[in-house]
């Protein structure tokens, strides 16, 4: 019998778009994690995170970084935040992100692996919040929305938590079966300042 | 229309959904003797003023909270937007 061998797709290829002053790329190495705090649970959590991570959860609408793995805290709502890190180590886990987030909090949250839910693209370059706040509804102006600030909203009618990793750098993830509806809104925006 | 989310700040009224009079989280309690009419009250029965309304508003393209948003119905002007959560939080202590 043949021995097939299935292996996962990203959502966009990995495909990057190019023009002057921005670029969008697809983000290929990342998984994501989404943790919920237990009812009376969130100083249990504060600890195992400290200890795992040396740091606390995020406050809503900050991130926060941990000490390995490259590890972004998204803080999406008081009870819930996403965990955004490096793979590299799934192998080891049988490729499940969530396992090695469990390993790292123990028991202390309710953690689901979102890694196939979402695309995740990063749009970077000196034109690039020209070209998003056409289309994002957040004041991305670095004096409302800087380094360490994320917001989920709505862009081109399509679910999207947007993150400002550096100046002129962001993160986005939106739903993975509208990827390519996703690319496209960032691509025709782009095309538009470009 | 601009919500002011008690913890996100400025949001487009396009990022929630509107339920309806924030009277709905007073739900009847089921063993009450009049309990029927106290339901039917609750479930039909709905001021429409014009002028001063509390309402629940949820941030579905955000943080997923409830709101209880006070908004004047005939100038759409928002006078106070609370967490639902909070609210009920505190009425549950105040009457035990």
């Amino acid at each position: 019998m043949t021995e097939l061998i299935l292996k996962s797709q990203l959502p966009l290829d990995g495909r990057s778009l190019n023009y002057p002053g921005i670029t969008i790329e697809e983000i290929t190495d990342q998984s994501l994690v989404s943790i919920a705090v237990p009812i009376d649970g969130a100083a249990e959590l504060n600890a195992a995170l400290q200890s795992a991570y040396g740091t606390e959860r995020p406050a809503v609408g900050k991130c926060t970084n941990g000490s390995m793995d490259n590890a972004i805290f998204l803080g999406l709502s008081q009870d819930q935040f996403f965990i955004m890190f490096d793979d590299a180590k799934l192998n080891d886990k049988g490729g499940d992100p969530a396992a090695l987030i469990r390993d790292s909090i123990g028991h202390a949250a309710y953690v689901v692996d979102q890694s196939d839910g979402w695309v995740m693209t990063r749009v970077s370059g000196d034109s690039c919040r020209a070209a998003l706040e056409r289309i994002c509804p957040i004041d991305l102006h670095p004096a409302m929305f800087s380094t360490g600030n994320v917001a989920r909203t709505v862009m081109e009618h399509l679910a999207t938590i947007i993150v400002c990793q550096a100046p002129d750098t962001y993160i986005l993830l939106s739903p993975r079966s509208s990827a390519n509806s996703f690319l496209h809104a960032l691509d025709t925006s782009a095309k538009n300042v470009a | 229309m601009i919500i002011n989310h008690p913890l996100l700040g400025p949001r487009d009224a396009a990022e929630f959904v509107y339920l309806g009079d924030a009277a709905l989280l007073n739900r009847p309690d089921w063993q009450a003797s009049d309990a029927a009419e106290q339901f039917y009250d609750y479930q039909y029965l709905r001021d429409n003023p014009a002028g001063d309304h509390r309402e629940l508003w949820y941030h579905e393209q955000g943080d997923r909270s409830w709101l209880i948003v006070a908004r004047n119905t005939l100038s759409h002007e928002i006078t106070k937007v609370e967490l639902a959560r909070d609210v009920a939080r505190a009425r549950k202590q105040a009457h035990g």
